[in-house]
C-alpha cells in the first residue's frame, strides 16, 4: 500500500501517481511534476534516463554483465556473437559461454541465443532454446531478430544478462 | 483457419518442432488460457487459435499438409510488416501480500524496409459528412468548405472520395467517385447552404452507405464525421450502424465544434473502429483538424488494426489507453480492441494497466499474452498477425529501478485526463463538494506541468461546479479534450528494427 502525502488516499503498489489527486510517487518531485519538461531536456540529450538507444556505432563495444557478478565482459563484434555453454563432448564452443555462471542450473542452452550486427544495429535472436530467450520481458519467437538497445536486459532460461553499448 | 496464420508463432514454436515439443507448448498454453482456468475475455479470444493450431500441429498427418502449403504459400519468406515492442513500468516486481498495479506500453512499430517499398500514398475511400444545421451558418461553414476544397486538391485519381451535407435530412452533394475532376467537386461543395436541425444517423447512414460502394480491402476506407449539434433519440441506431461498418472494414472519426454535441457519443462512435475523436474548439481549427487527419489516414500502412489482450488467470486488465498517433480512451471489451491505423513512420502505442496478484514466491512468472493483427495495404496481405508473451521476474525487495521515462510521462498526463473524467462522474453523482475537489486538485496539477492556460480553465470550473453544481459544457469540453491532447506530445523512441 502506498499512502498519499498530499491527500493520505491509500493507493496500491505500483501506482506512480496517486489515483485521488495526481500527486507523484517517484523520483525527483520536481522533475516529475514537469514531466514534459524532463522528456524535452531528454531529447536535447541534456539528461538521458531512458532506458538506452539502439544505435551502435561503428567502433562501439559490447559490454555484458551478468546478473549478481561484478565482471563485466566486453566483446568487439564483428558479425555476430553467438551466446550459450560450452559442452565440449558436443563439440560447442559459444563466443559467450554462461557456465561459469551456472548456465545448466539456469536453463541455458548449448546454442541459446546470438547477437547479429547489421550495419548500426543490433539484434538478438533466439536459436530455438529449451527455456527461451526474453527481451525485457518479452519473450522472442525461435529465429525472428529483435533489435537490442543499450541498457536491454536479456533473459536466457532464469539467467539474466544486462547489455550496454560503449 | 487462414493458412496464412503462423500456426507455429500461435504456439511460440519453431517449425522444426518435434512432436512432443508441439503437445508440452499446447499443454503450457491451454493451462494459462482454457476458458475453464481464465476468466479474462481476451483469453478466450487467443485460446481458441491456440485449439485450432494444436488441432492441426498435434496431428501429424494434418501437419504435414499444412505444413506442404505453408511453403507454397508466400508466408515463409514473408517480411515482418510490423512488431511489437513492450516497454514494462518494472522489470522486477516485488513479491507482496497484495496486489500490485503493472504497467506496458504497447508500441507497434511499422518495419522501415518495409515501408520504404511502397512509396505511393495508400488510396482512400473516404467520406465527408458535414454537419449543416442552422447553427453552422456563418464561419464555422466557411471554414468547413475550405477544408473539404483542401482535402479535395490533396486527393487524387487514385483516390474515391464524397461529400454528405446532413442537417434532419442527408444529401450526397458528391456521388463516391474517383477524384478526377476536383474543380468541379471544389464548386459543388461551394454551394452548401446550412439550413435544418441535426439528426446525425441520416447523414452517417447516407455517408456508409457510399463508402461500401467502393469500399475494399487494399483501401483505407472511412467516414469523417463533422457536427456541431446535438443528436436526439438516435444515438443507439448511430452506434449501431458504426459497429456494423467496423466489421466491413470501414473506419469513422468523429469531430466536434463548439460546445454543444455529445462528446461520450461520439467517442463511441470512434471507438467502434479504433477511430479518432477531436474537439475543435474554433472554426479556425477546423481545417488544421480535417486535413491533419485525411493526411493521416494517407499515411497508412496497416488498417483495421485489433489487439488482443489476453492477460494469465491471476492477473487483470484495468484499462487501455492508445497514445498514438491520437490520443484515445479504449474499451477493454469486447476483445479483440480495434486500434484503427498504423501510419507508415510513426508507431501506434497503446498503455496498459493490469493488476498482479499478490506473491510471496520469488520466480519468473507470465504475464499477458498480446495478439496484433491488421491488414497491410501496401503488400496486400490481409489479417498479418504479431504475437508477443510477457513475462516478468518477482523477487523480494528488488533494486529499487527508475521508471521508464516514456511511461512515467504517459502515466503523468494520463493521470490529469482521469482527473477530469473523475471530476465528471462525481458531479453525475451528485457529489459537487467531491467534484469541485478533484478540480481544485487537476488545477494544481496542471499548474505543475507547465500547462496554465488549462490550469485556470480548471480553476474557474472548480468555482463554478462549487457554487452552481453545474461545469460549463465549454470547460468541461476544454478539460476533456485538453488533457486528452496533452498525451499527443512528441515521444522520444520508436525507431523501427532492421
Amino acid at each position: 500500500m502506498k499512502t498519499c502525502p498530499y491527500c493520505a488516499h491509500n493507493n496500491r503498489e505500483g501506482v506512480f501517481f496517486c489515483e485521488e489527486c495526481g500527486h507523484p510517487f517517484v523520483g525527483d518531485q520536481e522533475a516529475v511534476l514537469a514531466t514534459t519538461r524532463l522528456i524535452q531536456q531528454e531529447a536535447a540529450g541534456a539528461n538521458r534516463v531512458a532506458w538506452g538507444t539502439a544505435h551502435f556505432h561503428q567502433n562501439a563495444r559490447l559490454v555484458v554483465r551478468v546478473r549478481e557478478h561484478p565482471e563485466a565482459l566486453v566483446f568487439h563484434l564483428q558479425d555476430e556473437l553467438l551466446i550459450g555453454r560450452a559442452d565440449p563432448q558436443m563439440n560447442s564452443q559459444p563466443d559467450l559461454d554462461l557456465m561459469p555462471y551456472g548456465a545448466v542450473e539456469q536453463g541455458v542452452s548449448r546454442r541459446h541465443a546470438k547477437i547479429q550486427r547489421i550495419d548500426e544495429t543490433l539484434m538478438l535472436v533466439d536459436l530455438e532454446s529449451t527455456n527461451g530467450t526474453y527481451l525485457n520481458g518479452q519473450r522472442l519467437l525461435p529465429n525472428q531478430p529483435r533489435m537490442l538497445r543499450d541498457g536491454d536486459e536479456v533473459r536466457l532460461g532464469q539467467l539474466v544478462l544486462h547489455v550496454f553499448f560503449s | 483457419m487462414d493458412i496464412l496464420h503462423n500456426l507455429y508463432a500461435i504456439l511460440g514454436l519453431a517449425p522444426e518442432a518435434k512432436q512432443e515439443e508441439i503437445r508440452d507448448a499446447y499443454r503450457v498454453l491451454a493451462r494459462r488460457f482454457h476458458p475453464d482456468a481464465n476468466r479474462n475475455e481476451g483469453a478466450d479470444v487467443l485460446f481458441r487459435d491456440i485449439a485450432t493450431a494444436y488441432e492441426i500441429l498435434g496431428d501429424p498427418t494434418q501437419r504435414v499438409r499444412y505444413d506442404a502449403q505453408r511453403i507454397r504459400s508466400a508466408e515463409v519468406n514473408e517480411p515482418n510488416y510490423f512488431s511489437l515492442r513492450v516497454t514494462p513500468s518494472k522489470r522486477v516486481l516485488p513479491t507482496l501480500d497484495e496486489p500490485q498495479v503493472f504497467y506496458l506500453l504497447v508500441e507497434i512499430v511499422p518495419m522501415r524496409e518495409v515501408t520504404k517499398q511502397g512509396r505511393h500514398s495508400t488510396p482512400l475511400n473516404l467520406v465527408l459528412v458535414l454537419d449543416r444545421s442552422t447553427s453552422m451558418r456563418g464561419a464555422r461553414l466557411d471554414k468547413v468548405k475550405i477544408a473539404a476544397r483542401q482535402i479535395i486538391d490533396q486527393l487524387g485519381p487514385k483516390d474515391i472520395l464524397s461529400v454528405v451535407a446532413f442537417s434532419d435530412r442527408a444529401d450526397v452533394l458528391i456521388e463516391a467517385g474517383p477524384v478526377t475532376d476536383p474543380a468541379e467537386l471544389r464548386a459543388t461543395v461551394s454551394i452548401m447552404r446550412a439550413n435544418g436541425g441535426t439528426e446525425i444517423y441520416h447523414g452517417l447512414a447516407a455517408g456508409i452507405e457510399q463508402c461500401r460502394k467502393h469500399a475494399g480491402p487494399h483501401m483505407v476506407n472511412h467516414v469523417i464525421l463533422l457536427t456541431d449539434g446535438r443528436t436526439f433519440g438516435d444515438e443507439e441506431r448511430s452506434l449501431a450502424l458504426a459497429k456494423e461498418a467496423a466489421k466491413e472494414g470501414i473506419g469513422i472519426s468523429a469531430m466536434g465544434i463548439g460546445d454543444e454535441w455529445n462528446d461520450v457519443f461520439l467517442d463511441a462512435l470512434a471507438a467502434a473502429s479504433g477511430g479518432t475523436s477531436a474537439y475543435i474548439n474554433s472554426p479556425a481549427a477546423v481545417v488544421r483538424f480535417l486535413n491533419d487527419r485525411v493526411r493521416s489516414l494517407g499515411e497508412a500502412f496497416v488498417e483495421r488494426l485489433q489487439l488482443t489482450v489476453a492477460p494469465d488467470a491471476d492477473v487483470t486488465l484495468e484499462s487501455a489507453f492508445k497514445l498514438h498517433p491520437t490520443p484515445q480512451p479504449l474499451a477493454t471489451s469486447p476483445q479483440p480492441i480495434p486500434v484503427g491505423t498504423l501510419e507508415k513512420k510513426r508507431p501506434s502505442a497503446v498503455l496498459l494497466q493490469l493488476q498482479m496478484p499478490p506473491s510471496d514466491k520469488e520466480h519468473f512468472r507470465t504475464v499477458v499474452r498480446l495478439d496484433v493483427t491488421g491488414d497491410v495495404l501496401a503488400a496486400n496481405r490481409m489479417g498479418y498477425k504479431v504475437i508477443s508473451d510477457i513475462s516478468v521476474e518477482v523477487a523480494h525487495n528488488p533494486e529499487q529501478e527508475e521508471p521508464p521515462s516514456v511511461i512515467l510521462d504517459a502515466l503523468g498526463k494520463l493521470t490529469l485526463y482521469r482527473m477530469q473524467q473523475k471530476a465528471e462522474q462525481a458531479l453525475q453523482q451528485g457529489d459537487a463538494a467531491n467534484a469541485t475537489r478533484r478540480l481544485e486538485n487537476l488545477a494544481t496539477r496542471l499548474l505543475a506541468a507547465g500547462q496554465e492556460e488549462l490550469a485556470q480553465i480548471a480553476k474557474e470550473e472548480a468555482r463554478r461546479v462549487s457554487q452552481t453544481r453545474t461545469f460549463s459544457e465549454e470547460g468541461r469540453k476544454g478539460l476533456k479534450f485538453g488533457t486528452r491532447m496533452l498525451l499527443a506530445l512528441p515521444q522520444p523512441g520508436g525507431d523501427s528494427g532492421a
